[in-house]
């Protein structure tokens, strides 16, 4: 029965092939054709969580609050202003003669609607970090209303202005999750207008944008299409049939700088190698400080910036990324010294080097690199180069001993989004220091910036010290678009094509 | 010839089964969905709530024989990452692979057929040399390869063909000579030992014998011999084709079943890839059944032996 | 080839059959092509660590992506360029033939054993071991192999013993095809019976009769999987989960090639080409050895 129906599919898809050169898209019909690699589960701004999706959420919703990417100042997007009762408890005014792109107007009820849904874990939001600080809303007038949070959270403006999006109450309970994801309404700058899913979503600009933070914007017409290869993205991209392509690989962003605009910016992900020290996976070379601190010196960081990443990466010391709060700086660092770690090898007996297995999932050429330095100084590797999920399992298993890998804070700026989550004990840690995790702990817990300070400074210095990690780089990325195109790419790495304008 | 079908037909259902265990147990080592479906800053907490909300938690054999009883059903379960049956999203990817199939195996015997009867009509001439040098050199070409540099030329270069989507019959095109260009050489090949068998036996020069032009003895005797064999070849090739339209599809940028398959070996999404092994399987069997009952009912011999 | 000119010594009368055999090895093109160049191939990855002139593994961040000597900017000191990470590209691609031809001939000893062994029981028993094989080549078929290969390799990584073993175990099906048409051929003939009849163990009969028989039938197969096994994990490579770096398989090398694809073409185009010799020279020997021991009577 089904294959009847696939074959019924195949044929009209068949005969629904027309034939015609697609036009090209560009400045001369308003329409911004923009290439992504991945393909999103769909359109819901609660169930999907890749960043992809964070981008389309930006252009078709509006948070109450808007975070200035140049100031990092909060202002009021869909809240016009907002007060801090107590550390609990925020009281907001909302904008009013918004409507949504259905024509629903926005008031407190679509508000109060929306956080109290995502708040409730069996409504299933995805990503419950973005959510499960908040305990319950009520409506306190037409365009007034209360939050209550569940303990002091002072993250919580910048989730209000990032990923909890205000839904239209009544289209939400009617068509639910699926209806969302599949047809979203917002009151974002940009409308969705058309959803062929693994194949492009056209957003046209909404002509009734109230005049927020984000501006209002000028393009009329974004094609968002999935291209997964990124030889066909470039392929499109030369042959004019998309305008805007990013996370293009350093190399190749400066070669095709000769004919396109390139922008680059860094980004909150840093890279680094993690060690065993705990010796979860049993006995390992990797216990031995000695080793850890011969590898540190083995591995040309600052080469591998230079040469491989370029851009606006950086080599980092510390095991944060340095704009996160409490991400001290001034701690241990190794140079690149193959003669000390020779000596440092030999010293812990092995003088002829030795093979122990190293894993990574992204940046294959990065991880050869530092391959190829471990082999300098001898050092030989069982590679094993994985898809993110099996290795994450491999490594909450405690089976992976040495590893290279990366972790963006969910673009949160604040070391609990990194430091914090590696060396608390959790399953992540293989180094399983007491003193860290206290300190980790008292920082975490503390609203006194000077005692997180403190503490996440002792932390930090004691990981480097021991050579728990060894960070090595920040990222960046390239975007690279259409001359005709004006763009300013910002290092949330979230594109806003809303403020996008043709030249 | 009914019992022989039967046989034919158990041997199926047999094969569908096994393959559906396999698939289920291969995918069953793919790592912790749970993790998986959980992403990058997900808690513990988090994990441990979709482990015992799927069902993860239950032993591995009960869970075979949950999804297989749902599978004859009709129910492949639901996509981890899209969170919707995995039966739609087969039927959504489906009709661009079948298109792409379709067009592969056409496009394969439209070149093959012909240049395997001009080989046999002319063996060792130039005409059957070609036809060689193209049937060998097709075979050394990594897909990949042929079809990025495809891409360069027709795209890039000359600005005749669209690189990626799915919108019109000119985005196939390039695709389905990927495709079908690895087929067509067993195509030919097939053609030409089939017409040289066939142009050898008694009965086609009792047709010449009696007068027949040569050009009725080719197409009416000949040619429709020589082609029976090509024809249950194509009922395989198509269900290879089908499974093999990965690299195709993503180099292009197809959404087909086979990128919907690679993408979700990388995202964990295991319900998606067992739905799609099996749903593969299931094609390949039905087509080989059909293909061999149509053999059996063609030639006699088959169902006797 | 000795056995094959051995088996048919004992059975034809003709005018010396080894003379027409050598003759006509001599007089087939393609086949004296083919070979030639798998004995190119074969002796530059023997002689890998002699002819290279640089460590295939050895780089140099400082010179990545030098074109070679025939481009701008080339120069004698590497004469195919250096990739992504400064090594040596002629190096590589010296070291790379053994890397490719490891994992042809791996999979296809896998492979080869698995299959023959399936083929022949099946031939030679016939009845439910027939059925019983039958069904196992059914089942085989019926999976999806780039998919399967790419989910087991996605889950276990791909180091180069598991791309080998993957390899070996999807690709036995011609093997076993083909031996079991091969062997049921030759179980029905004079001398097969008649060692039947004095009581030979059915071992012996399948090693001294049977296996002599079909050895060049064998050989083809085995050639065709090669190459087959050879491209496959080219594919694998090119999805990113072929044989692991730093080793050089020439598949990993076009993988890593296409990276630049637009910018510096050179990169996939000399492994490519590499890659592209190879398969055609053991087609072409496949070709050649099939046409030249194949029963009289073709054209």
């Amino acid at each position: 029965m089904r294959k009847k129906s696939l074959l019924t599919g195949a044929a009209l898809a068949a005969c629904l092939a027309t034939s015609g050169v697609p036009a090209l898209a560009g400045k001369s019909d308003d329409t911004l054709t923009v290439a992504f690699a991945k393909q999103l589960e769909n359109l819901d701004a609660y169930s999907a969580t890749a960043r992809e999706m964070i981008v389309i959420a930006r252009h078709v919703w509006d948070g109450l609050l808007y975070r200035d990417p140049a100031t990092g100042e909060y202002l009021g997007n869909l809240a016009e202003s907002f007060e801090w009762v107590d550390a609990t408890t925020i009281d907001f005014v909302l904008r009013e003669g918004v409507t949504f792109h259905n024509g629903e107007a926005f008031d407190a009820d679509d508000a109060v609607y929306t956080l109290n849904w995502v708040s409730k874990p069996e409504n299933g939001v995805s990503n419950q970090g973005n959510v499960n600080w908040i305990a319950s809303a009520e409506k306190t007038g037409p365009y007034s209303l209360r939050l209550h949070l569940k303990e002091p959270f002072p993250a919580a403006l910048e989730y209000l202005s990032g990923p909890v999006v205000m839904y239209p109450n009544e289209y939400h309970a009617e068509v639910g999750t699926a209806g969302m994801g599949s047809n979203p309404v917002g009151t974002g700058p940009y409308k969705v207008t058309s959803v062929e899913a693994g194949k492009r979503y056209v957003f046209e600009k909404n002509d009734g944008y109230f005049a927020g933070p984000k501006g209002t914007a000028e393009i009329g017409k974004i094609v968002w299409r999935t291209i997964p290869e990124r030889n066909t993205q470039f392929a499109e991209l030369l042959s004019g049939g998309v305008d805007w392509v990013w996370q293009v690989p350093p190399d190749q962003a400066e070669k095709l700088g000769k004919k396109f605009s390139v922008s680059n910016e860094s980004t909150m992900r840093i890279g680094y190698v993690s060690f065993d020290s705990a010796g979860r996976t049993g006995e390992t070379p990797m216990s031995d400080i000695r080793v850890r601190k011969a590898i540190a010196h083995a591995i040309n960081r600052e080469a591998i910036v230079n040469a491989l990443l370029k851009g606006a990466s950086k080599v980092v010391h510390s095991a944060c990324f340095p704009s996160q709060f409490g991400c001290f700086q001034d701690v241990a660092k190794y140079d690149y010294d193959p003669a000390r770690a020779k000596e440092l090898l030999a010293e812990a007996g092995y003088p002829d080097g030795f093979t122990v297995p190293f894993f990574a999932y992204r940046d294959r050429g990065y991880a050869e690199a530092i391959i190829g330095d471990l082999a300098a100084v001898g050092i030989s590797v069982d590679f094993g180069y994985l898809k993110y999920a099996a290795l994450r399992d491999k490594v909450q298993g405690g089976e992976v001993p040495f590893q290279f890998m990366t972790w963006g804070s969910n673009s949160v700026n604040d070391v609990s989004a990194i430091t914090s989550h590696f060396f608390s004990h959790g399953k992540d840690d293989y180094a399983l220091d007491a003193d860290v995790k206290t300190w980790l702990t008292t920082a975490d817990t503390s609203i006194d910036p000077a005692v997180r300070k403190e503490n996440y400074a002792k932390a930090l210095s004691k990981i480097a010290d021991e050579v728990y990690w060894l960070p090595l780089f920040s990222y960046n990325v390239n975007y690279v678009y259409s001359d005709e195109l004006e763009f300013t790419p910002y290092p949330d790495e979230v594109p806003r094509f809303f403020q996008a304008r043709w030249k | 010839m009914l019992i022989y079908s039967l046989k034919r037909l158990l041997l199926a259902i047999l094969v569908a089964i096994t393959v559906s265990f396999i698939s289920f147990s291969l995918l069953f080592l793919a790592g912790d969905p749970a993790i998986a479906m959980a992403g990058e800053g997900a808690t513990d907490q988090d994990i441990e709530n979709i482990r015992q909300l799927y069902g993860f938690d239950k032993p591995v054999l009960v869970q075979y024989f949950d999804w297989l009883l749902r599978a004859i059903g009709g129910n492949l379960g639901e996509s981890f990452y899209f969170k919707t049956p995995v039966v739609h999203l087969i039927a959504e990817h489906m009709p661009v692979t079948m298109t792409l199939g379709a067009m592969g195996i056409t496009f394969a015997l439209s070149l093959a057929v012909p240049l395997g009867v001009l080989a046999a009509i002319r063996p060792n001439s130039i005409i059957d040399r070609i036809a060689l040098l193209i049937s060998v050199s097709g075979q050394a070409l990594p897909s990949f390869w042929f079809a990025l540099v495809l891409v360069v030329i027709f795209t890039v270069t000359l600005g005749w063909l669209p690189a990626s989507g799915s919108d019109t019959w000119l985005h196939f095109l390039m695709p389905t000579v990927v495709l079908s260009y690895y087929a067509a050489p067993a195509f030919m090949r097939l053609t030409r030992a089939g017409m040289l068998d066939v142009l050898g036996s008694d009965y086609i020069r009792t047709a010449r014998a009696k007068g027949l032009t040569t050009k009725s003895v080719f197409l009416k005797h000949a040619l429709r011999n020589a082609i029976i064999p090509v024809v249950s070849l194509a009922a395989v090739q198509f269900g290879f084709m089908l499974g093999g339209s990965v690299i195709v599809e993503s180099i292009f940028a197809l959404n087909g079943a086979g990128s919907l398959a690679w993408e979700s070996i990388g995202r964990n999404d295991f319900p998606t890839v067992q739905g799609l092994i099996l749903v593969f399987a299931l094609i390949y069997i039905v087509l080989t059944f059909l293909a061999d009952v149509l053999n059996a009912w063609l030639d006699p011999k088959i169902r006797i032996g | 080839m000795t056995d094959v000119t051995h088996s048919i010594e004992e059975e034809d009368f003709g005018p010396s059959p080894r003379e027409i055999l050598k003759k006509s090895i001599l007089a087939h093109r393609s086949l004296l092509l083919g070979f030639g160049a798998i004995v190119i191939i074969v002796l530059a990855a023997l002689l890998a660590p002699v002819l290279a002139p640089h460590d295939p593994y050895l780089q140099d961040l400082s010179i990545r992506f030098t074109p070679p000597v025939w481009q701008d900017g080339g120069s004698w000191e590497h004469i195919l360029g250096t990739d992504h990470l400064g090594r040596d590209y002629l190096s590589r691609l010296l070291y790379g033939a053994r890397i490719s031809l490891t994992i042809g001939i791996g999979a296809v000893l896998i492979s080869g054993t698995i299959g023959t062994t399936l083929g022949v029981c099946a031939g030679y028993f016939g009845g439910r071991v027939d059925m019983v094989v039958n069904y196992l080549i059914t089942v085989r078929l019926s999976m999806p192999v780039v998919l399967v290969a790419l989910a087991i390799v996605a889950i276990f990584g791909g180091s180069l013993n598991i791309v080998i073993m993957v390899l070996g175990f999807l690709l036995w099906d011609r093997f076993a095809v083909v031996m079991r048409s091969s062997t049921m051929q030759v179980r029905n003939m004079d001398y097969v019976q008649s060692a039947q009849a004095v009581g030979c163990s059915t071992l012996r009969i399948v090693l001294t009769e049977i296996m002599p028989n079909i050895m060049n039938n064998l050989i083809v197969v085995a050639t065709l999987e090669m190459a087959h096994a050879i491209l496959l994990e080219a594919g694998l490579s090119f999805l990113g989960l072929g044989v692991q770096p730093p080793l050089p398989s020439w598949g990993l090398m076009v993988a890593e090639g296409k990276e630049m694809l637009f910018f510096e073409p050179w990169l996939i185009m000399i492994p490519g080409a590499a890659l592209f010799i190879l398969i055609l020279s053991i087609n072409l020997m496949g070709d050649g050895v099939r046409d030249v021991t194949a029963p009289a009577g073709k054209n």
